[in-house]
């Protein structure tokens, strides 16, 4: 009899299929004029392309995700990814520092694309 | 976190709301060295951002005011029951307990412990390090153990009974789950079968222990340690060795009662019509141990015996008999206190904090001066929506809601104190998380460091605001123009009701005042009624029902019940708050959506951008002319600090069918020109379809309403959450603050609104 207290979760392949079959779709909408559309406008509305690929990189679960964070308040801004782990704060993926909150969501953004890219 | 400095001094204070005379007492941790300095301020304005007017409070001479030493302090979480005296058996005893363990596997915990360690005399029920029931002996000198055969299942309820029978020292303990269709993680068709019953030789005699008795948790050398997760019912101890076919029929049956009991905790016996709000539990052996609870864990929770015949525990006590503990329950870090403050009699109503500066930084602990009960000293009042502060309070959602970004529409912008909140679990937690068991979080507490709750926070929506910062934009608009003004909080409302308001011309809100009361929402109508004027200056207002609780002060209750857009969802049967016995969620589904009260109601949500309104043919009418007397623009701010827009965040809608009163006007509206980040919330969506975002759908808008109620009343209101980010724009010379201002201009005249005609076209 399975030991219902730790139960394999089927549920995570399925995610991980999903997932196989959707980077690649995703991976062909990319572009130039994609990622400059982001550079003009981080925020906001976007064009539908760059929407759905947007909406698929903020879903994505916590451990290791990118977040932003503010390092000195109205001056500095960096990237970071989040823990997962309540009482584990988030760890500053490198040392660069942004001089605005566009300029560290469009880097972010870009990172992304990145790691799409090379999956 | 690496790259960022940790705050160097802490703190917080033991209430939220004083009046000249009171007196309220600050706690202080100096994480770093052994002095600090303590300045009374009064707060303005606390958004830094450079394209606002900066931080801006004023310090107010008081003897108080300045070096003092200090020390670190260590926040103390998790709730327990603990029972002063209470058995202390020495010889034959047994122990039983029905348990709903949610975390078995996360170390020890206590279930019904006199036990500080192995080297003192004590006792206990158990979890062990494997997650087995377990039972602890040990005289000081030998420790006795006996773990059941096999760990105990998660959000299965399962009986617990373990005996030790000192002249032999013979110890047993039976585990049986007892899994219905109703109250467990999975239903009957689950084979769960019973460890073997445990048996071994303990040669340990008991003696008197000196440790407390505790239920959820065990005493250790600092403190409670070993927290319980999960739920627990009918703890008990009987005074000798129950016979195996006693411990049979109650493994059959946990509701037996057993002869000589010398304690027997029925955790519904203070269910009564009013709720089960007591932080008392009643022993029913007829012994008097009664206990008490720390750190607020949850009463008005379903227990073994639920069978979703009933969902209000008031009707059924008998299958609410459980409370829910968790391990970092916080109702008060319980921090010395460092010193007090009596309100001054010549300190003005406003909002306060004590600044604390140590070692490069600072800390606020805010407050709110009132006046004295019936001794109003403005025309105009704001009334603090302190339930939502604490709603909000240490919220986690960017750094482990998966679809937190999504919600955003963009990746979170975190500041330090939500990287510290977050590193630091232990100073408790929002309405909008979860306990480290996977439940929900239904009671907020001001006892405790609250860092969103601070002036210079920026919320992580990015250069934006949210709650107490946000609302110190009104502060400094009413300041930069000289209004006199009175600050009161949502607890005096649920307090005096209607009282309160009634001195006051206009009674302004704050930016999101979400959280209220029966007893805050019928003051404000019954105020509304009496002539009163009210001004909505915000969004998503007035929507869970909460209750604050009647036996501790600065403390909510919400339970998110099946609607609304929520963090989390009460567990099947727990819609209702231990606190009142009121049945919590949405007030739409309690039959008082916002409409009725203030002309609109939640509408959408997102966190991109912000937008401007357009002016509708209603603000040109007469009745409106005061409104917009001196604005020429047909667009309403185009401009604001947060998110560049004045609808933005959380908008409201007008709605007939919700309740939005018939004479209403509806003078702008920002449909069209939100982003699809905006969604229509999911309380308006009955069936999914695509296309419910601010590009697609109509309602997807802010709209700023006007109407009037007798007496010369009325209500304005914006809809928008945002629109106070945008007061100070232009040297607060703009289209949103001449609105305001002709609004609270005309509402803190005495003479009577005429009245708004009904539109016949």
């Amino acid at each position: 009899m399975p030991e219902p207290s730790t139960p394999p979760d089927r549920d995570a392949a399925v995610a991980r299929r999903f997932d196989d079959w959707i980077r690649p779709r995703l991976r062909a909408m990319i572009t130039d004029e994609l990622i400059a559309e982001h550079e003009r406008q981080p925020l906001g509305q976007h064009s539908d392309a760059l929407e759905r690929v947007l909406n698929y990189f903020r879903r994505q679960p916590i451990p290791d995700k990118y977040a932003i964070v503010c390092t000195v308040p109205d001056r500095e801004w960096r990237i970071c990814r989040l823990s997962g782990r309540r009482g584990v704060g988030p760890a500053l993926i490198d040392d660069e520092v942004f001089n605005s909150e566009e300029k560290a969501h469009h880097a972010v953004f870009l990172r992304r694309i990145r790691d799409l890219r090379g999956s | 976190m690496e790259g960022m400095a940790n705050p160097t001094i802490l703190g917080y204070a033991d209430r939220l709301s004083v009046a000249p005379g009171d007196r309220i007492r600050f706690m202080v941790s100096c994480e770093e060295g052994d002095r600090y300095r303590a300045d009374l301020v009064q707060l303005i304005h606390g958004y830094t951002d450079p394209a606002g007017p900066g931080f801006k409070e004023r310090v107010v001479e008081h003897p108080l005011n300045g070096e003092r030493p200090g020390r670190r302090q260590h926040p103390r979480s998790g709730s327990y029951v603990v029972v002063d005296g209470g058995p202390d058996p020495t010889g034959s005893f047994s122990l039983a307990a029905l348990l709903w363990p949610t975390t078995p596997a996360k170390g020890v915990q206590g279930v019904l412990t006199r036990w500080s360690g192995e080297e003192a005399p004590g006792w206990g029920l158990f979890i062990d390090e494997r997650g087995r029931a377990a039972l602890w002996l040990s005289d000081g000198r030998t420790v006795g153990r006996l773990s059941a055969g096999a760990a105990l299942h998660p959000r299965v309820w399962q009986a617990v009974v373990a005996t030790f029978d000192a002249d032999g020292g013979r110890a047993t303990l039976a585990v049986r789950p007892l899994v219905s269709s109703t109250n467990a993680a999975f239903g009957r068709l689950v084979e769960l079968e019973a460890p073997p019953a445990a048996e071994a030789r303990i040669a340990v005699r008991p003696t008197p222990s000196a440790a407390p008795l505790l239920i959820a948790a065990h005493d250790g050398p600092r403190g409670v340690v070993g927290h319980y997760n999960g739920k627990l019912e009918r703890p008990r101890i009987v005074g000798r060795a129950l016979s195996q076919a006693e411990v049979e029929r109650l493994l059959a049956d946990p509701s037996t009662d057993l002869e000589g009991a010398l304690a027997d905790w029925d955790f519904a016996a203070e269910i009564r019509p009013a709720g089960v709000p007591s932080l008392r539990v009643s022993d029913r052996s007829g012994n008097g141990h009664g206990g008490r609870c720390v750190n607020l864990p949850t009463r008005a929770v379903t227990g073994h015996a639920w069978d979703a015949s009933e969902e209000r525990y008031l009707h059924a006590p008998r299958l609410y008999a459980a409370i829910h503990f968790h391990d970092d329950d916080v109702e008060d870090v319980g921090w010395e206190e460092d010193f007090s403050l009596t309100v001054p009699e010549d300190l003005p109503s406003g909002v306060f904090a004590m600044r604390l500066r140590a070692s490069n930084d600072e800390d606020h602990i805010p407050f709110f001066v009132r006046p004295r009960p019936g001794r109003p000293t403005a025309k105009i009042a704001f009334l603090a929506p302190t339930a939502s502060y604490l709603a909000y309070a240490n919220e986690k959602i960017a750094q482990e809601t998966a679809v937190g970004q999504a919600i955003l529409a963009h990746t979170p912008v975190l500041q330090r104190g939500d990287v510290f909140g977050y590193e630091h679990p232990e100073f408790g937690h929002s309405t909008y998380d979860l306990h480290s068991d996977g439940s929900g979080v239904c009671y907020s507490s001001c006892r405790r460091p609250i860092f969103n709750m601070r002036p210079r926070h920026k919320a992580y929506t990015g250069s934006s605001l949210w709650q107490f910062p946000a609302d110190l934009c009104l502060i400094d608009w009413l300041d930069h123009f000289g209004y006199r003004y009175d600050v009161l909080t949502d607890e005096d409302l649920d307090r005096e009701g209607v009282d309160l308001l009634q001195p006051y011309r206009v009674v302004l809100t704050g930016t999101h005042p979400e959280y209220v009361s029966t007893r805050m929402l019928d003051g404000l109508e019954s105020y509304l009624n009496l002539g009163g004027r009210l001004m909505y200056l915000g969004a998503n207002g007035f929507y869970w029902i909460i209750a604050f609780h009647p036996e501790r002060s600065g403390v909510i209750e919400v339970r998110k019940a099946e609607s609304g857009s929520r963090a989390w969802q009460a567990q099947p049967g727990e819609y209702y708050l231990a606190t009142t016995g009121e049945r919590s969620g949405l007030w739409r589904n309690r039959g008082r959506p916002p409409q009725k009260l203030v002309g609109v109601g939640f509408s959408a949500e997102g966190f991109d951008v912000s937008s401007p309104y357009r002016r509708l043919p209603d603000s040109y009418r007469e009745e409106a002319a005061f409104i917009f007397a001196g604005v020429e623009e047909e667009l309403i701010g185009d401009f604001g600090l947060v998110g560049g827009g004045a609808a933005g965040l959380e908008v409201d809608r007008y709605d007939l069918a919700l309740g939005t009163p018939p004479h209403t006007l509806l003078l702008a509206s920002s449909e069209g020109r939100h982003s699809d980040g905006y969604q229509h919330v999911v309380e308006e969506v009955m069936f999914m379809f695509p296309g419910l975002g601010g590009t697609q759908d109509y309602q997807v808008r802010a709209d700023m309403t006007y109407f009037t109620t007798r007496r010369g009343g009325g209500v304005f209101s914006t809809g928008s959450i945002a629109w106070c980010g945008s007061l100070s724009h232009a040297g607060y010379e703009n289209n949103v603050s001449r609105i305001t201002r002709n609004v609270l201009d005309r509402f803190a005249q005495d003479d009577p609104l005429p009245p708004v005609r009904r539109a016949t076209a």
